[in-house]
């Protein structure tokens, strides 16, 4: 019943934001020809059905110190590293006799406990590199040491959608990330919805806003700008409506990161299978006193994930939708000088969504075997989860031509309903 | 084809020929010389976009009037064109000698204050609070400097592409510079990034080994690729892989033997200050087997090994196609490109000689089909309103990097990924709002040099002026009465503020770098169409178009922009319209600019 009726609820408000788009082509048939960005919602609606699957990547940028994030509190050793910077056993919020969140992270514990969460221990790579700069651009291609100019979510685009259908890709974000740059999609880059649009004088409205030309030429990059123009005629049209339409019961906390918009899209049937957002302005970067200002951010990111699920449920696509969280690397296991830590190697990521099997997965990285700059070796190639999310929860079988290599599965996910 | 006949029936009054015509669809993957009968201003323009920034009609037009050969010698081989009035970079005066070595982090500065008694020139002081403070400061007050004068060169560089009489030797550079990438964030030194600008310029169209070479003993690749960490017994295989994959044969020429062994070679090479230097006792002199050789090499030795590669000159010549000329490039194509180079010994100069002169590169398939990175675009649409220097108001680099291309911070190692990369819908969006913040200045507009720093910082100097204490100034949220608990006890043991060396240096930053001058750019678009005796609104935007665009936007929307000029004047009679023309004529090229078509060259 609960779902009959969240469906009834979305699909009225997709034909409410379709009939505001057709404006005075509302009852338009398909012999009547209907404006350019009202033909594409409509296409986007058709998509939209056929396969649902979302995977929406958060980035945790700067280095977030997964230590202090996921406290080991039953390993002494760790007290040992963190004289000063070690969360106290009664601070954390534990979730066995091994391990506890940050006090903050109240959202995570709740998932967690509700088996909605996977924690994946030791993610890394071989020959770590500690500049924010080259980790960040490994995992964003997926290929470290290398000059691979594709981004893996853009490649997964690729290799999903060939044909590159509009509004597939998503970024949410001042600047496109090298994780979605893509051969053949154009990722729909936007940061705020509301200035997702071409700035234009009152005189020039009429000109720039018209329907675009779509004359035949055969020059491909003249093809591209084109397309491009009419994808980001429709789906700034798309995401600016869909925004405005977004009202949420939901509290998402201080920051709520950009997962509103991202519930917002999905909620307005973008046809989008794969959004890309990032924790803004590098924060998780903290290197001295860390603890208080790593715990608020850790607070307003358990927050906002936990808030998305319990939105995704409200508009009845949480059975549709994971969320992969990330950090381009750990932090040195013992703490500095600063109450701080500096860049590390090893980390944790986590997996949140409804049909996600809650859990720890990855032999958990020892506290006391550290390699020279004590660091944590890693036990997971970070690869493992990117394939995980590419063929368990996206059904891509062969993930070995998108990540150049094989890389062994985790099964994170509830069997599929037949 | 079909391009061409629409256009033949426009009639073009005043425009001293059609736009956009290219050579036949057969000359493609044709090295054939083009001949004096072919040439003409579209082929002239054409070159002028790709070996320069694009021309006003009359550079065109000059260039028109010389035979093929004569116009691409004189873009190529420009040691005749004087470029002596060009200035040389002005530095602010804002390095001081006790930087070096510069620490390659915050806790490394003040670990070794904490040792020494003083860093980057500046004593611990003896008692009180903060006693690294000062040291703290300096660094920060260097990180941000050095950020503000590599925004400074980035200007001055800028100006050459604009108006230097070597076109050429700027748009080379600007390929190097995209090909042996280094970072401002990570070199963090303006002197570096400056040096090494200036070996792109001078040697970027002479010996691609030589120029190999130069790069791998540069301060600015030596520190952003970590050099200082290769050493006898320790090497790193960062620097050596980079060569191999990224700067001369590119993945799958060699082995993972091979670049441990090169990495072996280029042991102990290091830089002191802005000089290379070889550290003798960091060199593994021993024999090292690379490529199927052996013997005792050096890094120069690999590198000489890797010119005898047929895979270098396919590689580095298929990569300087497809950078002037159009992304896919035919693999016979490209094994012609690098014979042509193997031919002349690595010589640059030749290859583009060769280029420049093909059918191939007047054929339809390579003529408006680049779509310009943001450098360019915005270099060409200055060069083609006539401006003689980059404005201040937008500001360049502000501009440049919100549409995806900040000069001196290439996103990753491999440079800017060209073509198709450039565009997102969000960022073609953005850039017709550039075209608009040239034409229709912002008055609110607030100098990114002056007003810096991040909300931050600005949230610390507000308070400090306030008259707070560091403690309370710095702090986050000074809502939590939590936070204020454990942030004074910190303050209790702290020996320096950083949020505070933050503010303090952007403040003794912004007074040692001297001001990028923020004039706005001098447009007369009325002056313009009354010089070129314009008669009435179709034939200026006709104008307007063949010279603004390369490629010509559809017949309708020609048409619309016609009608909305006619509808802004309140006539089709320039001559009745031309005391008040001024705006409309800029609402109508900033239309012009906002299309998908602007963006070809």
């Amino acid at each position: 019943m609960k779902n009959n009726r969240f469906s009834f609820s979305r699909s009225s408000r997709r034909d409410f934001l379709r009939a505001g788009m057709y404006g005075v082509c509302v009852t338009a048939g398909a012999s009547i020809p209907v404006p350019v960005f009202g033909q594409a919602a409509a296409q986007l609606a058709r998509q939209a059905k056929a396969d649902g699957k979302i995977l929406v990547v958060l980035e945790l940028s700067g280095g977030n110190d997964g230590l202090n994030t996921l406290v080991p509190y039953g390993d002494d050793a760790y007290y040992k590293h963190r004289p000063m910077l070690g969360i106290p056993r009664n601070q954390v919020r534990k979730i066995d006799d091994h391990f506890g969140f940050s006090g903050g992270m109240a959202g995570f514990e709740r998932l967690y406990k509700d088996g909605k969460l996977a924690i994946v221990h030791g993610c890394g790579y071989d020959n770590p590199s500690f500049s924010h700069f080259t980790s960040m651009a490994y995992w964003h291609t997926a290929a470290p040491n290398s000059g691979e100019e594709y981004g893996w979510v853009g490649r997964l685009a690729d290799s999903l959608a060939p044909e590159a259908p509009p509004n597939f890709l998503v970024n949410i974000a001042a600047r496109q990330s090298l994780a979605v740059r893509s051969r053949k999609h154009v990722p729909v880059v936007f940061d705020d919805p509301n200035k997702f649009s071409q700035e234009k004088f009152y005189d020039e409205k009429a000109v720039l806003e018209s329907v675009p030309d779509n004359p035949q030429v055969d020059n491909p990059a003249r093809r591209f700008l084109l397309d491009t123009a009419r994808s980001a005629k429709d789906a700034s049209v798309l995401v600016r409506e869909a925004w405005a339409k977004y009202h949420s019961p939901v509290d998402y906390g201080i920051t709520g990161l950009d997962l509103p918009k991202v519930a917002a899209l999905i909620d307005a049937g973008m046809p989008t299978r794969l959004f890309y957002t990032s924790y803004r302005n590098n924060a998780f970067d903290t290197h001295v006193f860390q603890n208080d200002v790593h715990k608020r951010l850790l607070t307003y990111a358990s927050d906002a994930v936990s808030a998305f699920l319990t939105d995704l449920e409200r508009i009845g696509r949480a059975d549709d939708v994971v969320v992969m969280i990330f950090s381009e690397f750990g932090r040195r296991v013992p703490e500095n000088v600063n109450l701080g830590t500096d860049h590390g190697t090893a980390n944790l990521m986590f997996v949140a969504g409804k049909q996600v099997k809650g859990g720890q997965y990855g032999a958990i990285p020892s506290l006391t075997k550290l390699d020279q700059g004590d660091n944590l070796i890693h036990t997971t190639d970070f690869r493992r989860v990117y394939a995980t999310m590419i063929s368990g929860w996206l059904g891509l079988r062969d993930t070995h031509p998108l990540l150049n290599g094989d890389f062994e599965t985790f099964d994170l996910f509830q069997p599929r309903k037949a | 084809m079909l391009r061409r006949m629409a256009f033949c029936g426009f009639l073009l009054a005043g425009v001293p020929a059609m736009a956009q015509v290219a050579g036949p669809a057969k000359w493609q993957n044709d090295l054939t010389p083009i001949g004096p009968a072919d040439w003409n201003y579209d082929f002239a323009a054409h070159l002028l976009e790709r070996a320069g920034f694009g021309g006003t009609p009359e550079e065109i037009k000059a260039l028109a009037a010389m035979t093929p050969n004569q116009a691409i010698a004189r873009l190529v081989r420009f040691e005749g064109a004087d470029a002596s009035h060009l200035p040389p970079f002005d530095h602010s005066g804002v390095h001081d000698p006790g930087l070096e070595p510069f620490p390659p982090s915050r806790p490394a500065v003040t670990d070794l204050a904490k040792e020494k008694g003083e860093a980057l020139g500046i004593k611990v002081k003896p008692s009180g609070n903060r006693r690294l403070q000062p040291i703290v400061d300096e660094f920060f007050y260097w990180l941000r400097a050095s950020a503000l004068e590599t925004n400074r060169v980035a200007y001055w560089w800028a100006n050459r592409m604009l108006t230097s009489p070597r076109p050429l030797e700027e748009k080379m550079a600007l390929f190097w510079h995209g090909h042996f990438v280094s970072n401002e964030a990570k070199v963090r030194d303006y002197r570096k990034l400056l040096n090494q600008l200036e070996l792109f310029q001078k040697q970027g169209t002479g010996n691609f080994r030589d120029l190999t070479v130069a790069v791998a003993q540069d301060p600015a690749m030596l520190s952003f690729l970590d050099a200082g960490v290769n050493v006898k017994g320790a090497s790193n295989e960062n620097f050596a892989r980079e060569i191999m994959e990224l700067f001369t044969m590119g993945v799958g020429h060699y082995t993972e033997k091979d670049i441990r062994e090169a990495a072996r070679a280029f042991t102990g090479w290091n830089y002191v200050d802005v000089k290379f230097v070889v550290n003798k006792d960091q060199h593994d002199d021993g024999e090292k087997t690379f490529l199927g050789k052996t013997g005792h090499f050096d890094g120069v030795d690999v590198i000489n090994t890797i010119m005898e590669q047929p895979a270098t000159a396919d590689y580095i010549a298929g990569k300087i196609y497809r950078f002037f000329v159009r992304e896919d490039l035919s693999p016979e194509l490209q094994k012609q490109l690098g014979s042509v180079l193997r031919q002349n010994h690595y010589e640059i100069a030749p290859l583009l000689e060769k280029i420049f002169l093909s059918r191939d590169f007047y054929s339809q398939a390579s003529v408006g089909t680049r779509i310009m990175g943001p450098v360019e675009l915005a270099v060409s649409t200055y060069k083609k309103l006539g401006l003689t220097s980059i404005p201040g108001v937008p500001d360049f680099n502000s501009a440049t990097g919100a549409l995806g291309q900040l000069l001196f911070s290439a996103p990753t190692v491999a440079g800017w990924a060209q073509g198709q990369s450039w565009i997102t819908p969000g960022l073609l969006l953005e850039r017709g709002n550039f075209a608009r913040d040239i034409l229709f200045p912002d008055i609110s507009f607030l100098p990114p040099d002056r007003f810096t720093g991040g909300g931050e910082v600005r949230r610390v100097a507000e308070r400090i002026r306030e008259g707070m204490d560091i403690t309370t100034a710095t702090m986050d949220d000074s809502k939590s009465g939590a936070r204020a608990e454990s942030n004074l006890n910190a303050d209790r043991d702290e020996e320096f503020n950083t949020r505070y060396g933050s503010f303090r240096g952007s403040q003794m930053a912004i007074e040692r770098v001297k001001a990028i001058p923020r004039d706005t750019a001098q447009v007369n678009l009325s002056r313009m169409v009354l010089k070129e005796n314009l008669k009435n609104t179709t034939e200026v935007v006709n104008y307007l178009v063949h010279r603004f665009m390369r490629v010509p936007p559809s017949d309708s929307t020609r048409q619309k922009l016609v009608a909305f000029l006619n509808n802004e004047l309140g006539t089709t009679d320039i001559a009745v319209a031309q005391t008040y023309m001024e705006y409309s004529l800029r609402l109508v090229l900033h239309l012009i600019m906002s299309q998908p078509e602007y963006q070809l060259s």
